[in-house]
């Protein structure tokens, strides 16, 4: 077991260090757990539901664990890196996901979620909310993997050049086309939605 | 800044759970389990890397309990004749009873879940491809929106978009049926939302009301009103029931949405003909279809009538459902496994950094 002393002295290090001392002294690295599970676990239960996303989250971490020497030190957040395993693990549950995207298409909108910032313009977003579901499904996985890495994750572009291990030129023109393709379904072009 | 394209998606972000409890403390132990391996066994690593845990699955995370017991049931029939749609096999057709004129409407208790059974068809896009993908669908109501409910898809065999081939994406899921739990209304939601029963039976039964409640509806502010409204009169009815009253004042209100047009014997899927409200939007003509006397959902159809892309012929359906049984029943099926929580009333959760 670690030391609570150790555990102690992780909780003040950042990432990259916090890894870096896991080498040696593995069960750091649960301080890496504490910190960045919860967050990890809501990106992957909204992408894959939370039942399959409890045990999706605990594959990320341990992928992570068996990983963490090859870890890039100059990078003091991880949570790119958490990120870009957790895009992995998504994509072997990738037809799970796509099926629950295709049920919450076809769902009357009567569970909004949280209404404690309720403004009109998440009321139109979650209007909108089957419509996107639908087209998610309509975009590449590639596309849907960096538009909800940035979209739901709040990663910076950089960021998210980082967790899929692709230049962030790659990024932009991958944003631009998915922007294309949002704007044409959204737009009032959308000739696939049997509501529209 | 956020572009305003995925800013739509990051605002419709779906809430999620926070990661607690049980399957928390369960992957931190095996974390140190594996972190505890290392440091007593680094000769043995390479073993252990290749093992995938499995097996942790959450332990009574949506446990669905008790039988279905029959209460009323009803095969929604087509001008009061007799009930020809084929329920699924496990309804006992004994129990399957034609609504007709006299026939009673349901009461349904609170306490009690409407399941509603349908078989749709919509297209579906994935990995750039586009196909008409076909469910059965279960949907377990609860009577006052309260509780939980549940839906059940079974994964038909897809059909191939007007033109084109079915492809190997659209295959993965047939024959694979799903269970999802389906939440009641969020506390703190707004009352318009609401779908359930014990709602639904207080909305106005006057025509020009229930309009204004179909407006009313939280929808997208770029200017197409009716467009939402006509939206709204689908959700209000698909997969949904209301006593008599409302649903003909439903009717009518929809039926004064600007661009609605009114068809008569319109078919649903179940090859049942009833007078239908349709709304053609981006070269497509939506219809609802309606028991002529008894007001009662039979389902929709989508019909291309213009330039749609990919390009369909002119006449091609690309929807077509039908909503095949309208039932009470006491509870919610047993023995159902594997069934995803719905975290949609849950708030947001975590700390929201402004990106960029």
């Amino acid at each position: 077991m670690a030391s609570a002393r150790a555990l102690l002295d992780g909780a003040a290090m950042d990432d990259s260090s916090l890894i870096e001392r896991s080498l040696a002294e593995p069960e750091l690295f649960a301080v890496l757990f504490d910190r960045h599970s919860d967050e990890i676990f809501r990106y992957t239960a909204r992408r894959l539901g939370a039942e399959i996303a409890e045990d999706a989250v605990a594959d990320v971490f341990l992928i992570a664990f068996r990983r963490r020497h090859r870890y890039d030190a100059a990078r003091a957040d991880a949570r790119p890196w958490l990120y870009g395993i957790a895009t992995n693990v998504v994509a072997q549950n990738r037809r799970a996901e796509r099926r629950r995207n295709r049920a919450m298409a076809r769902i009357a909108p009567d569970r909004p979620g949280s209404f404690d910032e309720r403004s009109a313009e998440r009321v139109t977003a979650e209007r909108l909310q089957p419509r996107l579901a639908r087209i998610l499904l309509g975009l590449s996985a590639a596309e849907r993997d960096l538009l909800l890495l940035v979209a739901w994750a709040e990663l910076t572009y950089e960021d998210a050049a980082q967790a899929l291990g692709i230049p962030i030129g790659t990024v932009r023109s991958r944003l631009h086309r998915v922007r294309a393709k949002v704007r044409r379904a959204l737009g009032g072009a959308d000739p696939f939605d049997p509501d529209a | 800044m956020m572009d305003e394209e995925i800013k739509v998606f990051a605002d419709a972000r779906p809430a999620a759970p926070s990661y607690g409890g049980e399957a928390r403390e369960r992957a931190r132990r095996r974390l140190m389990a594996e972190a505890g391996r290392r440091r007593t066994f680094p000769l043995l690593g390479g073993a252990t890397g290749a093992r995938r845990f499995l097996g942790w699955q959450a332990v009574g995370a949506f446990a669905v309990t008790v039988a279905l017991v029959g209460g009323v049931t009803v095969a929604v029939g087509s001008q009061g004749g007799p009930a020809s749609v084929a329920g699924p096999a496990s309804r006992p057709e004994s129990a399957v009873v034609a609504r007709s004129g006299d026939f009673p409407e349901l009461e349904p208790k609170p306490g009690q879940f409407l399941l509603f059974e349908s078989t749709t068809m919509y297209t579906s896009e994935g990995d750039g491809e586009i196909w008409l993908y076909r469910t059965n669908r279960k949907m377990w109501r609860p009577v006052h929106g309260g509780t939980s409910g549940l839906l059940e898809i079974e994964w038909l065999e897809p059909r191939p978009y007007p033109g084109q081939t079915v492809p190997e994406v659209a295959k993965e899921d047939a024959e694979v049926t799903s269970h999802y739990e389906i939440k009641g209304y969020c506390p703190g939601a707004p009352e318009e939302v609401r779908r359930d029963y014990a709602y639904l039976s207080t909305l106005p039964a006057d025509a020009g009301e229930m309009r204004a409640f179909l407006y009313r509806q939280p929808h997208g502010d770029d200017g197409d009103d009716d467009a939402y409204a006509f939206d709204a009169l689908n959700e209000l009815f698909r997969e949904s029931y209301m006593p008599r009253a409302q649903r003909e004042a439903a009717f009518e209100a929809g039926r004064t949405i600007p661009g609605v047009t009114v068809a008569q014997d319109v078919e649903d899927a179940a090859g049942r003909k009833g007078i239908a409200l349709g709304r053609e939007q981006h070269g497509l003509l939506t219809q609802l279809i309606f028991d002529p006397e008894t007001f009662d959902f039979l389902g929709e159809r989508g019909t291309v009538t213009g330039t749609v892309t990919p390009p369909a012929p002119v006449g091609s359906t690309l929807a077509l459902t039908a909503q095949t049984g309208v039932t009470v029943v006491d509870a919610l099926p047993e023995d159902v496994t594997d069934v995803n929580p719905d975290g949609s009333c849950d708030p947001a959760g975590g700390t929201r950094e402004p990106v960029g």
